[in-house]
């Protein structure tokens, strides 16, 4: 029977074929209950406090919920950028790998189920010898705000009325902060905006003051090579803007080491100044300063390495 | 069993009306599809969460309801300028038919007759309904050119997309615009096969309710246009040059009849007409845009994707059905084209060119995206109608091999088509109600599935109507008169939802996460941002619970950390 009158086959054949796929798809993705056995298998790997990355990237809620803030904290989820993680964790399912793993080493790899666990090394890892996120603190730091052109110190409190701005709105005001006396949304405290690929950054809300310009002072900061950092506005919000420039300048003792100028389409914005001092222990000021403050949210992160 | 297979293989009846059938059989069937489907509808309906749109229609209804008590008690003042504000003026960027009978349906199935227990439910029965007559109707319309099989597998594949199937059920606009399409086009064409009063009348009708049910509707007079050009253009050309226009008399109904009829059933335009209506288009035309992924990345604003409508067609219409559509397509339009015999194959081109004005929009790359599938729904009864004639290409090659094969064997041959029809309706019905009630995020083996599409970057869910996947997550775990931010969930469906007694009553729906002790997140990429709100808000990034759809996150739960 030739085939010409045998086309007839394909539609049924094809029914049949897309029912049995459906239900190929439908299954091969674990379920939520299928998580947790992945738990053990990752707490033997993670030695020393490894970046745990999931792929594919939709199934992170699913670890988040399963391996909890031990083993994904918050400062590794909403990360800057992998550089400074000396070996990461790959969790994937579905044969799927982390882009942004792409390049490291895998040391080694084990499969549990439908779990694969790679262990990976950065050739690249950064040697980071101070975070200024994490080093946010009312002990190193003093934040100070330009008013009638004098500088007034914006008090740290731990307790502050926390509020969110939902969609539309600014991202969560903490409430660990050092306050300004100009009132909301002039502070410095650390929260998490949306980059341009809406993944979230965890930085120093550092929103440029009408008086004149904020300025966050670090002390007893150990040097390295060069300081540096990313800095963005929240991007649902600002995407289309066209606000003003923001200027942050770094300074170590008192002397600037370089300046970046932010627009709002420059997204997540990497930024790299030499220090000229590594292995010295100084005091490091970040100046950020805009022409028109208005709905200048400005978040920046910071390390030196 | 021979019986019941001669009634289903009988030929399509002749296109002028005659028919060896009994006239009765193909409406029973027809009613049939429409009963089974809406009990379909409403047997799923319950772990379905209400759409935020919804939730703007409901209150929207309330109001209408309120004028309708007027009509009731006091007609004179109903009708009045302040009464016809008082009460229409909620929702009047969109026309009132459906709102109408949304209010109509719970005044009277729920709070007068108790037919239905829960108020949302008896809000969504019109749509429910005016689905299903779609789909009788694509039975009927698909019956006059194949047979009963062939147009039954028609009808269940329109039944069963899984889109349409989520649309189906709720209290908005976009299947019954989708049903009533399809149903105006009958009525019209109809109405060009037989002439006489009734048919062209009833075309005007249906289009005044057609442009009484979504602007859709304004695109329906170039499809009628099209169609006659395409199928009349000689007779049409002759005839002016002897200087008689032949319009049929259901073109004119339309014209005439239709915008009577729409601004009869439209109390909000009997008042300031002009400015109301203009104020309608531009509201449409002007229309904001929102956010919506595509292929891993989030659209806000021009250009749009131009493969957007095409590849999310392929996407989320089962392949089965687009093979027996392309079938349809190239058997009938194809041919007639090729021997230049469109006026004979009037119906294909009709349905062609509703397919092609429906995707049409999306040839420009500012058409909006947001809504997803549901802006070109109204082109999916007739890829139906197309399969269900590609169907019947295959029933005809069936019954041409087997009796070349075996002879006359009508037994074997009956087996064969049944298991044929089967085998191409099977796939449909398992997407659509294995993904219920997650809806939108249905997508074919095509693209791998739900997993195959979150990882394409294809949107999972949009509207907030996946609360309903948490609810009972909320009513165990929730502390007496917790704070639940509520998030893309409108609050009038929040408060439908407890009103039906679908979430605790104590529970309180907030839009501040800042005072809540849970957080719902309904996940787009765009809404990342709430997400990271909940973390620092919360000081936890570790969900509470999530609900997945063949393992793939759509919504979760986050609960605020409380002191030890």
């Amino acid at each position: 029977m030739p085939w010409s009158r045998r086309w007839w086959l394909f539609v049924p054949v094809l029914g049949v074929i897309e029912l049995m796929a459906h239900f190929v798809f439908a299954r091969r993705a674990p379920r939520p209950e299928d998580w947790p056995k992945a738990r053990a298998p990752l707490v033997e790997l993670r030695k020393d406090r490894e970046l745990v990355v999931v792929a594919p990237h939709w199934a992170e809620p699913l670890a988040r919920q399963a391996f909890g803030e031990e083993l994904m904290p918050l400062q590794d989820v909403a990360r800057a950028d992998e550089t400074s993680y000396a070996r990461a964790i790959e969790v994937s399912v579905l044969g799927q790998s982390a882009s942004e793993l792409s390049g490291w080493r895998a040391v080694s790899e084990r499969r549990e189920g439908a779990f694969r666990f790679r262990l990976l090394e950065n050739p690249h890892a950064a040697n980071v010898r101070f975070d200024f996120v994490d080093g946010l603190v009312p002990e190193r730091v003093v934040v100070r705000e330009t008013a009638a052109e004098e500088l007034r110190e914006c008090r740290y409190t731990p307790n502050a009325r926390v509020s969110t701005g939902s969609l539309p709105g600014p991202p969560t005001f903490p409430a660990r902060r050092f306050a300004c006396a100009s009132g909301e949304p002039y502070f410095v405290g650390v929260t998490i905006i949306d980059d341009p690929e809406y993944r979230p950054r965890r930085c120093i809300w550092a929103h440029p003051t009408p008086g004149g310009p904020l300025r966050i002072q670090f002390s007893e900061v150990p040097l390295g090579r060069v300081i540096r950092g990313h800095a963005g506005l929240p991007w649902l919000i600002m995407r289309d803007g066209h606000g003003v420039p923001i200027e942050l300048d770094v300074r170590v003792d008192g002397q600037s080491i370089g300046t970046l100028v932010h627009h709002d389409q420059d997204g997540w914005h990497l930024f790299e100044f030499p220090t000229g001092a590594e292995g010295r222990t100084a005091t490091v000021e970040f100046e950020v300063r805009a022409s028109d403050v208005r709905e200048r949210h400005f978040c920046f992160q910071a390390d030196t390495r | 069993m021979m019986r019941a297979y001669r009634a289903l293989r009988r030929r399509a009846v002749h296109p002028k009306g005659g028919s060896r059938d009994r006239d009765w059989v193909d409406p029973a069937i027809a009613l049939g599809l429409v009963v089974g489907y809406v009990a379909l509808l409403l047997s799923t309906v319950h772990d379905l969460g209400y759409a935020r749109d919804e939730g703007f229609y409901f209150q929207a209804a309330r109001s209408y309801e309120g004028w309708f008590e007027l009509l009731f008690t006091h007609p004179d003042q109903a009708f009045t300028r302040a009464a016809v504000d008082r009460y229409w003026s909620a929702n009047h960027e969109h026309p009132a038919l459906m709102k109408a009978l949304f209010a109509l349906s719970h005044r009277f199935l729920h709070e007068k007759w108790r037919l239905f227990a829960e108020a949302g439910t008896s809000y969504r029965f019109p749509g429910m309904l005016i689905s299903a007559l779609g789909v009788g109707v694509t039975y009927l319309w698909a019956r006059r050119l194949a047979s009963r099989l062939a147009a039954l597998v028609g009808g269940v594949s329109l039944a069963m997309m899984p889109q349409v199937f989520h649309h189906a059920h709720l209290a908005c606009f976009d299947m019954p615009v989708a049903a009533m399409w399809l149903i105006t086009s009958y009525a019209y064409h109809r109405a060009l096969e037989t002439g006489g009063v009734r048919w062209p009348l009833a075309s005007g009708v249906l289009y005044g309710l057609l442009l009484d049910t979504k602007h859709n509707a304004w695109l329906f007079p170039p499809v009628l246009v099209a169609h006659l050009f395409l199928t009349r253009s000689r007779p049409l050309f002759t005839g002016t040059l002897r200087g008689r226009i032949a319009v049929p008399s259901a073109l004119l109904s339309v014209a005439i009849v239709g915008p009577l009829v729409f601004y009869a059933c439209w109390p909000w335009i009997w008042y300031d007409t002009g400015r109301r209506i203009a104020e309608w288009i531009a509201f449409h035309t002007g229309h904001e845009y929102y956010n919506m992924e595509f292929l891993g990345r989030t659209y806000w604003k021009p250009p749009m994707p131009l493969g957007y409508a095409w590849v999310m067609t392929l996407a989320t219409v089962p392949l089965t059905t687009l093979a027996l559509s392309a079938i349809g397509f190239g058997h009938d339009l194809v041919g007639a084209v090729r021997a230049r015999e469109l006026r004979t194959r009037s119906a294909p081109v009709f349905w062609t060119v509703s397919i092609f004005v429906s995707y049409a929009p999306w040839l420009s790359t500012k058409t909006p995206i947001f809504g997803g599938t549901k802006h070109w729904l109204t082109a999916y009864p007739f890829l139906c109608l197309f399969a269900a004639v590609g169907f019947e290409r295959v029933a005809c090659a069936v019954r041409e091999e087997l009796q070349r094969r075996f002879g006359h064997q009508p037994l074997r041959t009956a087996l064969v088509e049944i298991a044929a029809a089967l085998c191409v309706v099977v796939a449909p019905v398992a997407i659509a109600l294995g993904a219920h009630p997650w809806g939108l995020a249905a997508y074919t083996p095509l693209v791998g599935g739900a997993s195959g599409a979150a990882t394409l970057g294809l949107n999972r869910t949009f509207w907030g109507y996946t609360t309903g996947a948490v609810q009972d997550f909320l009513n165990q775990r929730a502390p007496p008169r917790a704070a639940v931010y509520v998030h893309d969930t409108a609050m009038q469906s929040w408060e439908m939802m407890q009103a039906d007694g679908r979430l605790r009553s104590d529970l309180r729906g907030t839009m501040n996460i800042h005072d809540s002790d849970f957080a719902l997140y309904h996940h787009e990429p765009h809404m990342g941002r709430v997400e990271y709100q909940i973390w620092v808000a919360y000081g936890t990034s570790t969900p509470a619970h999530i609900g997945t759809y063949d393992g793939v996150p759509v919504v979760w739960v986050y609960e605020r950390p409380r002191p030890r």
